[in-house]
């Protein structure tokens, strides 16, 4: 793989209208439109105790992704009522359109005590071609079981044969390194199926392997180029991944020809941080999708997005 | 209307000196029977943490078969472990319902973990115990019931059965948290799953019982035993606020019956048992267990502030019918 960056496409600290936030968009993710591209992403709001809150919004790019034509000002999704899995934030969404229904896979936080905080993946609707989107139901259609105890987040959900396939990520271990510290946490890719987008049954089993000792997987991305399936996707190490760029967030990728066996080849990600700029210390949150007849990257840089996103195009195959 | 003679009070936890993990409560009782004595599980407390906060276990008391009165032996250690960090049941294990399934013992119970916006989340574990009921390994670090789109919070209270070769877990899942002068409350309303393996779950995703008190009813310990060619089920209820001082708000026990255990028919009046006048059980009835031994049906409940000083037993004067 070959990926041409295009540069950085949003900041959010740029802009009046987000002046309430303090910054972030991330995990950028796209709804394609005939003359533009609507793209989501999460941005926060500081709350007490200097903790965070993740809020949905979206800019209208044109096709060609030099001109911003549109901005969110209104409340694209709530976050959830009191006690439920979204209370504190949605931070990423993933639109799926799927025979002319629009749907959100919503990864939904909401704060614990021991830790700091557990995750779900909730279900909503649009009626007003992503405009906004109605929850169905206040709690998640994936959450944790059996073995995989906690954090299930970051659901990507496409169609293929007729059925839904959703790559997510789900928590194998909370660590400490020491008693003072905060505990951390390792998260690995899985996968489940569905006939209806709504009922849904894990394979039970991380689906890609692990590179580095320790590590975080995020963030699946999948598309299909021609008869093989592609897969993009973050990972890190579990500790020293905030303040040491080795440690931190890069993009890896994976193939698969049947949609069960997944082969990892990082080697041919084609694309790393930069020398110097907005992402030379990490790259993460990769989003891939097709866009007329080319095949774009959406992204963030440094910070995990604190300043923004960017874009790259794929260049060869 | 079903007529209950109560016979006291049973177990004391507080009476119980030298295991510090069994320092009060003894809530949700439960039942397995054994040859010469009925093991009855309960959920209890160590002393609350500095920040007054507790963690719950479980455990059991193994009382003579022919005189409930009769303690045989006080469980030496929790039947279940506290969860690992992150954990659903890190800070809980309460309650638990255990089936002899051939010769098997398998626990459900409900998994507490604390949250920052409200105070708790439950979900429900499974356990299984490879000597006769006396210790569970959990089958995995996670639930094998847990939130879904419309039962987004605290699953709990399993009570688990097996009727014609099916598995049923009644539980109650939250509905709302309600705001009470600024501390979060939840209702809670009465649920079933079925299985064929104990382990993969089927929701069936409707209310089981009828509210009488509205909305926020919430509504608790869903027991049901076969009697006479039907199903009949025991639970608490009580307002979903202001009812810790307020005995009129508090648990009572209610009454359903059904032929299909999918269905129920809600009949208040029949239930036949209620607060005492006065004394342990005078201003809440919580937690009934119905089970039958030497051809009488007992039921274990727990009485004021939710057994905070043990369960006793009524014994039923007739049939379920």
């Amino acid at each position: 793989m070959k990926w041409k960056k295009l540069g950085k496409l949003f900041n959010p600290s740029e802009y009046e209208l987000f002046k309430e936030y303090i910054g972030y968009a991330q995990s950028p993710q796209v709804l394609v439109f005939d003359t533009f591209v609507r793209i989501y992403f999460s941005i926060r709001k500081q709350s007490e105790n200097e903790k965070f809150v993740s809020y949905i919004k979206y800019i209208d790019v044109s096709k060609d992704f030099k001109e911003i034509i549109n901005m969110s000002k209104h409340e694209v999704i709530k976050l959830g009522e009191l006690g439920c899995f979204d209370e504190h934030g949605i931070f990423p969404i993933n639109i799926l359109r799927h025979n002319n229904k629009i749907y959100a896979y919503t990864s939904g936080w909401a704060r614990r005590v021991s830790v700091s905080v557990e995750t779900g993946i909730g279900l909503a609707i649009s009626k007003d071609n992503g405009y906004t989107f109605q929850k169905e139901g206040n709690g998640p259609i994936l959450t944790s079981s059996l073995n995989e105890p906690y954090l299930v987040v970051d659901g990507f959900v496409k169609v293929f044969n007729n059925i839904f396939h959703m790559w997510y990520i789900y928590g194998t271990d909370w660590k400490k390194t020491s008693k003072l510290e905060e505990p951390e946490r390792t998260y690995k890719i899985g996968h489940a199926i569905s006939e209806d987008g709504v009922d849904w049954k894990k394979d039970g089993k991380q689906i890609i392997q692990d590179k580095i000792n320790l590590e975080c997987q995020a963030l699946p991305s999948v598309i299909k180029i021609d008869n093989r399936y592609h897969m993009f996707f973050a990972y890190r190490s579990t500790f020293g991944f905030r303040n040491n760029t080795e440690n931190a967030y890069r993009i890896g990728y994976a193939y698969s020809d049947d949609l069960i066996n997944w082969i990892r080849d990082d080697d041919n990600v084609g694309i790393d941080v930069s020398n110097e700029g907005w992402d030379a210390e990490m790259i993460s949150y990769p989003h891939v999708f097709k866009c007329d007849e080319n095949i774009y990257m959406l992204y963030n840089g440094n910070s995990f997005g604190k300043n923004g996103f960017g874009i790259a195009k794929l260049e060869k195959i | 209307m079903y007529k209950w003679k109560k016979l006291g009070k049973i177990f004391d936890p507080t009476l119980v000196n030298d295991r510090e993990w069994l320092n009060e409560f003894a809530q949700a009782p439960s039942i397995i029977e054994f040859n010469k004595y009925i093991r009855v599980y309960f959920s209890c407390r160590p002393k609350p943490d500095h920040n007054g906060q507790y963690v719950s276990y479980s455990s059991y008391v193994d009382l003579d078969k022919n005189n409930f009165f009769n303690i045989v032996h006080i469980a030496n250690k929790p039947i279940l472990k506290l969860g690992e960090l992150g954990t659903f049941d890190e800070f809980g294990t309460y309650p638990v319902s255990v089936i002899k399934d051939n010769d098997n013992y398998i626990v459900y119970y409900g998994g507490w973990t604390r949250c920052e916006s409200v105070p708790f989340n439950v979900a429900i574990g499974r356990a299984v115990s490879k000597d006769s009921g006396k210790t569970f390994k959990k089958v995995g670090s996670g639930p094998i019931l847990s939130y879904s789109k419309d039962e987004p919070f605290i699953l709990s209270g399993p009570k688990i059965r097996k009727f014609n070769g099916v598995y049923y877990l009644f539980y109650i899942a939250g509905r709302q948290w309600l705001l009470a002068n600024g501390k979060p409350e939840p209702v809670y309303k009465i649920r079933v799953a079925t299985s064929n393996d104990g382990l993969n779950w089927n929701k069936h995703n409707k209310d089981l019982i009828e509210d009488i008190l509205g909305d926020n009813e919430a509504q608790a310990s869903p027991d049901v035993i076969f009697s006479n060619g039907k199903y009949h089920m025991f639970f608490c209820y009580r307002q979903a606020t202001d009812f810790r001082e307020n005995k009129n708000r508090s648990y009572r026990i209610g009454y359903a019956y059904s032929k299909d255990l999918l269905n129920w028919t809600r009949d208040d009046k029949k239930v036949g048992i209620d607060v005492s006048e006065n004394g342990w059980d005078s201003e809440m009835l919580a937690y009934p267990h119905l089970f039958k031994i030497n051809k009488k049906i007992y039921m274990f409940y727990l009485g004021n502030q939710v057994g905070k000083y043990g369960f006793g037993v009524a014994e039923l004067d007739g049939e379920l019918k």
